[in-house]
């Protein structure tokens, strides 16, 4: 008998693991431009595999390409989480070329960051709709969050029934107001973090194992 | 109004298509606009009798409707009904181009939006009857921005939205009302309210990418988050690339 229950526990063991080989989650940074998710996806890659995902950039939409680093294995309590993350560019409702122009920027080649950064948001939308498993929702939080987009894409996620963390990023900056992150989503839970700093980066990793482990 | 090729003058008549492939004397591709020629008259045989912008008052004439009598009658009493009945027959490429009655005119007041109207519906009759030819879409594509190529093999396709700001959705781009000459026919004075109203309507039911101006755009997010395909690359004159679920492999969908 106790022979039988130690067959079955192994087989399970490596059943698990098995799955969790095969197909880790892939978990989509979503949130709108200047947010702080590429700071994030390379502060998660750079701590668990060393390397980073791609550039960033106090210029907004800086990702235009959606940017995935696979097999990030976090270790929680001894347990491991396998995770692909999936930096997307920034989504926005508007994209003007104008608004590179006050960072030094030659008018063509703000013309083409904003047609680039367009295609962008549509490749982002398509994803969101096809490719992730789950979603990391970043917000500066020293800015409203009561926008069209914010409530659109949470919206779309819960429909999707995905699971979501929100987190409200650049705690650092004097002007962070973290209540007002959470009072905008009340259904969801809020983490408050720095990625620039790493401030509060095992809380992240705690519920990043708990929500998509 | 007539072009003029600004290297060695050769004139062209209103709406030629000869330009498109470049001056036949000299080569050039690059014309203005010839004001105040005797090639005017020329121009007007091309339906566009009905256009409000000439100073003239070549007007679209009730009378020469169904119910010419009885607008006759009421013109003065009832202008709005008039305008509705000759809107319907100058909505007839043929009775507009062909019975411009100049015994008989009546000047339209300027808020009347008869010509305006049967304009718009000569340029999309004009734009329904005609298939782009490869020389336009060569131009087209020079003109454009230059930083993405055509991608118009096997794998993407080639959508036309004609203008600018009206990128039209692939599954729509077949519909006559989505179509207007890429030539620019019909964009001189024409650009009315009524035009607008209808650009307006089409991006209300069809846009995901609207192209306000190159380098500006807006995003219908709901629209880019329904559909299946996705667009990949975007190009200055309005059209774009789009990744179609055919070319998708089956782990895609």
């Amino acid at each position: 008998m106790g022979l039988l229950t130690n067959l079955k526990d192994s087989i399970s063991k490596v059943s698990d693991r098995l799955f969790a080989d095969e197909e880790p989650k892939r978990i989509g940074i979503y949130g709108p431009p200047n947010a702080g998710k590429t700071t994030l996806a390379n502060r998660i890659a750079r701590d668990w595999t060393g390397d980073a995902v791609g550039p960033e950039s106090h210029v907004p939409h800086e990702t235009r390409r959606a940017r995935r680093k696979e097999g990030v294995e976090i270790e929680r309590n001894g347990r491991t989480v396998t995770i692909d993350i999936v930096d997307t560019p920034g989504v926005t409702t508007k994209v003007d070329y104008k608004e590179f122009l006050d960072h030094d920027m030659e008018k063509d080649d703000a013309v083409r960051r904003s047609r680039e950064a367009t295609e962008g948001v549509a490749e982002a939308m398509h994803w969101l709709r096809e490719d992730v498993d789950g979603v990391i929702y970043v917000l500066d939080s020293t800015t409203d969050p009561f926008t069209q987009v914010n409530t659109m894409l949470i919206g779309i996620i819960e429909s999707q029934d995905l699971p979501v963390l929100i987190l409200a990023n650049k705690t650092d900056l004097p002007e962070s107001n973290i209540q007002r992150v959470a009072n905008a989503f009340p259904q969801h839970e809020t983490i408050p973090l720095s990625a620039l700093e790493g401030d509060n980066m095992d809380e992240v990793y705690d519920k990043i194992a708990e929500y998509f482990g | 109004m007539p072009h003029q090729c600004t290297s060695c003058g050769h004139v062209f008549p209103d709406g030629s298509k000869e330009m498109l492939s470049g001056c036949p004397d000299c080569g050039g591709n690059k014309f203005q606009f010839k004001p105040g020629s005797v090639d005017d008259a020329g121009g007007s045989s091309t339906d566009r009798s009905g256009s409000p912008t000439t100073d003239e008052n070549v007007t679209i004439d009730p009378d020469s409707g169904t119910d010419g009598p009885a607008s006759a009658s009421t013109d003065s009493s009832s202008p709005s009904a008039d305008a509705g009945s000759s809107s319907r027959s100058a909505a007839d490429p043929a009775a507009a181009g062909t019975a411009p009655d100049r015994d008989a005119e009546v000047t339209m007041t300027p808020d009347d939006e008869v010509p305006d109207d049967a304009a718009e519906d000569d340029a999309q009759a004009s734009a329904r009857s005609e298939i782009v030819s490869p020389d336009e879409l060569a131009v087209s594509e020079s003109s454009g921005s230059g930083t993405s190529s055509p991608q118009d093999g096997d794998e993407t396709r080639e959508v036309a939205g004609t203008r600018p700001d009206d990128a039209t959705e692939p599954d729509d781009a077949t519909e006559p009302d989505d179509v207007t000459d890429p030539d620019g026919d019909a964009d001189t004075a024409e650009s009315d309210s009524g035009l607008d109203a209808l650009r307006e309507e089409l991006n209300d039911q069809f846009e995901s990418i609207r192209i306000v101006s190159p380098g500006q755009y807006e995003l219908n997010l709901m629209e880019l988050y329904d559909r299946q395909e996705y667009i990949i690359s975007l190009q200055e004159d309005g059209r774009y690339v789009i990744e179609m679920p055919g070319d998708w492999g089956p782990d895609d969908e």
